[in-house]
């Protein structure tokens, strides 16, 4: 298992990371997506503690009556928090677009959907004057699942470095409603959807066999012999192998001298 | 003698905003009867750089920018953390430190070892330094070590080879792994290096880092004084900007030289002569 983190330490540092980011680009708010799920609520409590509950925007954006009890721990989540709320049904713009264009495929349907949300909350940036705010754990975005330019879209992503099981830890911390700690997590693709059904291991093993990969540096037989069944591991090297086109911005075909993307390098974070 | 760790969150690309910075920080120093004022390694560019390095680097000896700074120095020390450029050597860019004392700069140390690896490039842009030179400080020998020169151990050895009764390591550390107490887990490398250097070296250790973060990597903070014998001094926050002062006796090196006699016993010929037999069998 990935180790226990010091819960904190590091809700310390996560506000400080927002505060400085915002503060960089003169940006006050804040503005993200909230599913009713964990990892959403976590990174809508720090931003609440970074810039304050009045600067903080979740969009709540369900699929028509899809999935009712999610809307309603979003609804608790941001009461808890004291963060303002707006709800988008996006079932119109969803159903014009797969009356124009019926697919059958389920997943296609779900990563239209975290797409369309992702265009809302863009909109909403602007409208709002606000940052979009990422909420990818560290496992997903090892694994790849996310929709690329859906849910892994955001301006900045204060919880990309921790395991889901550490993102347990840190919603514990911050006081994240129980209801919305113990569900199953779910990518919200379809009704029924569960992460840990749809990816085949419980979050514990799909974490302990991460972190032997990535921060213990071990080899596929190391992993095995640490107790992990040669299938389980064989399925994780092969999601994080087949999902690397999520982690890195694409290819650009180089020409010239100079040129984006290979050596015109310059930080993210320049003082403007 | 009165000591300060700026640790401060330099803004990245910004050298006009830093020298301000600087500027009010030693102005404070300077009333408050402070001896010597440690920046941070880059304080008056940011760290992380990049293509940027060409576009902060100055001229120490002709910079007007730097000549503030230097102007603010009367009567007191500070250690400066910038992008080196000289006419001598243009278009060849050093991440330096320098250290100036009452309206001179006295020396500058340009980092010889470029940590470039994992989360670090800096080989990529930064030329390397050559060199590890100890000097006359106003209050005794001093050695500069930037950032990874420090955990490099041999650098404090040639400091404390050449007589060095403070080693003066300058840093933008960050910070990684967070299952421990109220700190990064790497700040106890860095503490641990310290204690050891001022132990054996019997030399004082003055640690200044940075805080802040820049595209997502968090500076550590934790800037310390370790006084001879590994005793500590001062200790600035984990992450957080903070300006830590404190007193040091500088008496305390002949004392700890008197009770631990690994100064007067140093042999670095023999050091010498066994490096050279390394270096040549690895050039064979």
């Amino acid at each position: 298992m990935p180790p226990k983190i010091n819960a904190a330490f590091v809700e310390k540092v996560l506000v400080a990371f927002i505060r400085d980011e915002f503060g960089r680009c003169g940006c006050a708010k804040a503005v993200l997506g909230l599913s009713g799920g964990l990892d959403s609520a976590v990174s809508a409590a720090l931003a609440v503690r970074a810039l304050g509950p009045a600067h903080v925007l979740g969009l709540i954006m369900p699929y028509g009556q899809a999935c009712p009890e999610d809307v309603r721990d979003a609804a608790a989540v941001a009461r808890k928090l004291g963060l303002r709320t707006k709800t988008v049904d996006i079932a119109p713009q969803i159903d014009i677009y797969f009356a124009a264009h019926p697919t059958t495929s389920r997943v296609q349907r779900g990563n239209k959907m975290a797409r369309e949300r992702m265009s809302i909350l863009y909109d909403h940036s602007a409208r709002e004057g606000a940052l979009v705010l990422g909420t990818s754990n560290k496992t997903e975005l090892l694994i790849g699942y996310g929709t690329v330019y859906g849910d892994m879209a955001c301006a900045i992503n204060p919880v990309g470095d921790l395991y889901k099981t550490q993102m347990r830890e840190l919603a514990a911390r911050l006081g994240i409603p129980a209801a919305v700690r113990r569900k199953a997590p779910t990518a919200g693709l379809w009704p029924g959807q569960t992460d840990e059904s749809e990816i085949g291991l419980p979050y514990e093993e799909l974490d302990a066999i991460l972190y032997n990969i990535v921060e213990g540096r071990k080899t596929r037989r190391e992993v095995v012999e640490a107790g992990h069944a040669a299938a389980a591991v064989d399925r994780v090297l092969r999601m994080i192998r087949r999902s690397g086109f999520k982690r890195a911005l694409p290819p650009i075909a180089k020409l010239s001298i100079r040129s984006v993307g290979h050596d015109f390098l310059y930080p993210y974070d320049r003082s403007k | 003698m009165k000591l300060a760790l700026a640790q401060i969150v330099p803004k990245l690309g910004d050298v006009e905003a830093n020298v301000d910075a600087h500027l009010e920080v030693l102005e404070k120093a300077r009333k408050e009867k402070t001896e010597l004022v440690v920046f941070p390694e880059l304080g008056l560019t940011g760290y992380t750089l990049k293509d940027l390095v060409e576009e902060v680097a100055l001229d120490p000896a002709s910079d007007p920018r730097l000549r503030r700074i230097v102007a603010r120095t009367k009567g007191l020390s500070a250690v400066v953390g910038f992008v080196e450029e000289s006419p001598a050597e243009q278009g060849l860019f050093y991440n330096a430190a320098a250290f100036i004392a009452d309206g001179r700069i006295l020396h500058i140390h340009r980092k010889v070892f470029l940590p470039t690896g994992g989360i670090f490039e800096e080989a990529k842009f930064f030329a390397q330094g050559r060199d590890f030179r100890s000097f006359r400080a106003p209050f005794g020998r001093v050695g500069l070590l930037v950032c990874r020169d420090f955990l490099q151990f041999g650098s404090s050895y040639v400091h404390h080879a050449a007589g060095a009764e403070m080693i003066i390591c300058i840093s933008a550390a960050p910070g990684r792994g967070v299952a421990g107490g109220d700190a990064f887990e790497t700040a106890r490398m860095w503490e641990l290096m310290g204690e050891a250097v001022s132990y054996f070296s019997t030399a004082f250790v003055v640690y200044a880092n940075r805080a802040g973060s820049e595209d997502g990597v968090m500076f550590a903070g934790g800037s310390f004084v370790f006084a001879p014998g590994g005793r500590l001094v001062a200790r600035a926050a984990s992450v957080e900007a903070e300006i830590v002062s404190c007193h040091i006796d500088l008496s305390a090196v002949r004392k700890a030289r008197r009770a631990w006699l690994f100064k007067r016993d140093e042999k670095p010929e023999a050091v010498w002569r066994s490096l050279e037999r390394i270096v040549r069998a690895s050039e064979d």
